[in-house]
């Protein structure tokens, strides 16, 4: 009897556990099934190597070289206090630093962990020869970056850094992974999606700890291309020791083509910082520094133009046909306007136009400002591209400002006084511009009209990039661009020009000099925009020094520069 | 007939190991981890296994009623000397280790406690219940002292720790204890009293015996550790689905996924390469063995003889029950080996000789 029961006991328990099979291997098998799958197949990553980057010249300016980085396989470590005591003896580092970093990082069972990035050559094949003593040693290769020549073209190149998360959704669908690495700033960050390699991968079947069993298939991956810059390494590094020890930016530009020769902002920061990951410290010192050795002032830094906007407003009094280059205005020291005076740096006398620009006198300004009124003025700065972007293939540029009365009313309520009118003539009152905006309007007047689409790039890969060989007109009379040129080379050939210091024997320059107030105590800016006519090319230049007191040292480091270059044949 | 039953027990018993061969043969196939030798061993003493089985055949098996006494306190003896001096393996001590010959006792004492209660079943008298001396006293004699006989070894392998074993002593206590004449109200109160002590239970397991039962409960608290096992386990089996993925060609088998995989958990590994079709197979098999000593307990006229067949046929059931729904998920993990197929010769040595007696009771069973 209880036989029976102990039988139908045993059924039932059989028949459960049938139950249960049939469960698991027919009604769910399908999902097991695709979970085994996943299981045994992993893809693993292969970095494709970033393009170089190169001056006009073919000199390298972004490398890339090959790292080693140590990984150690937790799974496989047997004696963890032998592997590091070895490991820290053939990195000469501290051990405890090693199990530190090892503790901190390692958080699966299976995945390695990065203990020592970037250990050089030497190093890594002392490791690799050892590794059959020690089974969790992982030597990995990667690539890094490297900027040979250090901190000249910084700005320009930019550097690169691992994908921040913001980008890394972004730029998905590009083929990023959350290990790419990506430019930041400059070219690095502007032509990214050239420089970048493809990412190739290994689908490689595995064993529970992850071991390659055998290798499933395979994808290249694809080196970036390379890239050429307009960029000249040897003007940059004139550029570097003229601006040595100051605050400033060096811009010298093609005036032929718009090709920018240099641009140099200072105080600049070392590239290789960012590629080093011992130099976190570094790092956060370039970013809390107070004079902003990241910021481009070339293109993001914003400063009023001072004198140098007498250009602008003069070409509109000849063009607007409101005065010729023969109006003459007296300049007595001071004007006077509402109850408010106005002053001039010197009794100037009678001045015309070409005297004007080169002596840069206020008054004369002043009255032709009134002449032409607020509007015209802000018309004609916008025509030479004051106030608006440049679109020079770098990124995060600045577009400035044209203050004006109709901005004014809407966004201000605030009404527009003739006082306003004189400062805005003299490149004061709310006007911003960057040294960028300010080469590219010298390189129009100085091509009496033609202008031209300022950019770094030239080739991509081998081949020639021509889509900003742009050449427009601006519809402002020649002779009106004529007259300010002879006003400018007036600044530098006559013995009381504002710039006379530039006058240099076999090479023809031009330009107008800038000293612009700053709010408070703090120093005026010092600015010399101009155009130099050597053998072997024509140059726009602009030379700007933050704080830098008067015109004159401006024009003394544009002496500097242009002497540089001379003695390089560069010019 | 009873030529009949021996038979069936023979050709059962021989499938049933063939099948864990191949099995096994599959599991440590061209593999590191898993050496191949174990395959050979494995094969040697099935060989070696099959011929005790036949010797014990022959052997009047009232000789185990003679040595049954001895044999379980020896065993005893053995169990504590394994908690002083064991080889400890695996974060418990479960191996004796004997003149270069290593083997667990545990296993031993499956044998040993079917014996031993088969013996004491056996000798008691049924008596009509008067008055309530008579009552107390039954209690005493027919149930205390046989559980007194399980609790000893059963707590001596607790501490191995070897939770699994320890259970399975219980059970095989509680099919014999069913199969005599005591009355149903003692054996549910005896029930009773265990579903009480449960939750203070739960305070003498080992951290780790914790972690299984809550992993059992939900196998994702901790994929990689505890839950590793029964997780893998059971993706190799789902993924076999019904007809499997063909010998020697599982990949949570042959690629390491399976942990354990030549001894608790081979039936993942048969449940992978060979499917719903291959693991139904093997059920069956054992279910028509357990059939069988189930057939010969009912048929034997000796109470010794039965009693013992009745637990052989309960470690049998719970072991094959217990250990294919652990692989599959349905029960905790606990170390039970799975009868003929697991790798591991004490076990396979204590299977053999239960085969062994049945064969032996097959042939006499129409003796007295």
């Amino acid at each position: 009897m209880r036989i029976k029961i102990i039988r139908l006991a045993i059924i039932g328990l059989f028949v459960l556990i049938a139950v249960d099979l049939i469960y698991v291997q027919v009604i769910r098998g399908q999902y097991f099934y695709h979970l085994s799958t996943n299981n045994r197949i992993r893809i693993v990553p292969l970095e494709g190597w970033r393009g170089r980057i190169e001056d006009r010249n073919g000199k390298i300016l972004a490398d890339r070289r090959v790292s080693y980085n140590v990984m150690v396989a937790p799974q496989d470590l047997l004696d963890q206090q032998e592997l590091f005591r070895y490991l820290a003896k053939v990195l000469s580092v501290d051990q405890k630093k090693i199990e530190e970093t090892y503790a901190q990082k390692k958080h699966a069972l299976f995945a390695p962990v990065v203990v020592a990035e970037d250990i050089g050559r030497d190093k890594a094949i002392i490791l690799e020869e050892n590794k059959y003593l020690y089974p969790s040693l992982i030597v990995q290769e990667g690539f890094r970056r490297s900027y040979p020549l250090g901190k000249n073209s910084a700005h320009v190149l930019g550097y690169v850094g691992k994908i921040n998360r913001v980008q890394k959704e972004k730029f998905k669908e590009y083929g990023y992974s959350p290990q790419s690495m990506i430019g930041y700033s400059g070219v690095e960050e502007y032509y990214d999606a050239y420089l970048k390699g493809e990412e190739g991968g290994l689908q490689i079947e595995v064993n529970s700890r992850g071991q390659q069993v055998q290798l499933l298939s395979l994808k290249e991956p694809a080196t970036g291309q390379d890239i050429r810059l307009t960029i000249d390494s040897d003007i940059q590094q004139i550029a570097m020791d003229v601006l040595e020890g100051k605050t400033g930016v060096i811009i010298v530009m093609d005036m032929a083509n718009g090709e920018v020769l240099g641009m140099t902002s200072v105080p600049a920061y070392d590239p290789n910082v960012f590629v080093d990951v011992k130099e976190q410290s570094q790092i956060a010192r370039l970013f809390n520094n107070s004079s902003a050795p990241l910021l481009n002032r070339a293109i993001k830094g914003l400063f009023p133009p001072g004198s140098v906007f007498k250009v602008p407003v003069a070409i509109g009094g000849l063009d607007s046909r409101k005065i010729t280059m023969h109006t003459t205005y007296h300049c007595d020291g001071s004007y006077e306007v509402g109850g408010m005076t106005f002053r001039c740096t010197h009794a100037h006398g009678p001045e015309n136009l070409i005297e004007s620009l080169a002596h840069s006198c206020n008054i004369y300004y002043y009255r032709l400002g009134l002449v032409l009124g607020a509007d015209m003025i802000q018309q004609y700065a916008r025509q030479l591209g004051l106030g608006s972007l440049t679109h020079i293939d770098l990124p995060y540029e600045e577009s400035g400002h044209v203050p004006s009365r109709r901005q004014r009313s809407l966004r201000k309520k605030e009404q527009w006084y003739t006082g306003d009118t004189l400062n805005l003539s003299i490149g004061q009152g709310g006007l911003l511009v960057t040294p960028m905006q300010m080469i590219r309007m010298m390189a129009t007047v100085a091509n009496s009209g033609m202008e031209l689409q300022p950019h770094v790039i030239k080739a991509i890969g081998g081949i020639t990039v021509d889509q900003y060989d742009l050449k427009g007109d601006i519809k402002i009379s020649r002779e009106a661009l004529e007259t300010v040129q002879k006003g400018m080379r007036e600044a530098v050939t006559n013995y009381s020009g504002t710039a006379h210091a530039l006058d240099l024997p076999e090479l023809y320059v031009a330009g107008k000099t800038g000293t612009a107030q700053t709010s408070g105590d703090q120093l005026s800016h010092a600015w010399f925009v101009g155009y130099a006519k050597g053998e072997a090319r024509n140059i726009a230049f602009c030379v700007f020094l933050e704080h830098g007191d008067s015109s004159q040292n401006a024009c003394l480091a544009a002496r500097e520069l242009l002497l540089g270059m001379q003695a390089k044949d560069l010019l | 007939m009873k030529r009949d039953l021996a038979k069936k027990i023979w050709i059962y018993t021989v499938m049933i190991v063939v099948m864990g061969l191949a099995a096994l043969y599959s599991a440590s196939y061209k593999n590191v981890r898993v050496p191949q030798t174990i395959f050979y061993d494995q094969l040697v003493f099935s060989l070696a296994g099959f011929m005790i089985m036949y010797l014990l055949g022959k052997i009047d098996y009232r000789k185990f009623y003679d040595v049954a006494h001895a044999f379980y306190i020896l065993n005893i003896v053995l169990l504590v000397l394994v908690l002083i001096s064991g080889r400890y393996a695996l974060g418990a001590r479960r191996w004796l280790d004997i003149g270069g010959f290593s083997f667990q006792p545990s296993e031993l004492m499956k044998l040993s406690l079917i014996l031993m209660l088969g013996a004491y079943f056996s000798d008691r008298r049924p008596r009509l219940p008067y008055g309530f001396f008579s009552q107390t006293q039954m209690i005493f004699w027919d149930l205390l002292i046989p559980l007194g006989i399980t609790i000893v070894p059963m707590v001596l392998i607790f501490k191995q720790p070897d939770l699994g074993t320890s259970i399975l002593l219980f059970g095989i206590f509680l099919s014999m204890l069913f199969a005599t004449a005591l009355e149903y109200r003692y054996i549910w109160g005896l029930l009773g009293v265990c579903l009480a002590a449960t939750p203070f239970a739960w305070n003498v397991l080992k951290p780790y015996q914790k972690d299984r039962l809550l992993v059992f409960l939900n196998p994702n608290i901790d994929p990689l550790g505890a839950g590793y096992t029964i997780i893998q386990s059971k993706i190799a089996i789902g993924s076999g689905q019904i007809f499997g993925k063909g010998w020697l060609s599982g990949t949570q088998n042959q690629l390491n996924f399976l942990p354990e995989r030549h001894t608790d958990f081979i039936f993942s590994v048969i449940g992978e390469e060979w499917g719903l079709v291959g693991a139904i197979c093997l059920l069956t098999l054992y279910f028509l063995l357990i059939y069988t000593s189930l057939d010969i307990a009912n048929q034997v006229k000796d109470k010794f003889g039965m009693f013992v067949s009745i637990g052989v046929v309960a470690i049998l059931t719970l072991q094959v029950v217990i250990n294919i729904g652990m692989v599959a998920g349905l029960f905790p993990v606990v170390g039970l080996t799975l009868p003929f197929v697991s790798y591991g010769r004490s076990s396979f040595l204590i299977f053999v000789i239960m085969m062994g007696f049945l064969l032996n009771l097959s042939k006499r069973r129409t003796i007295f």
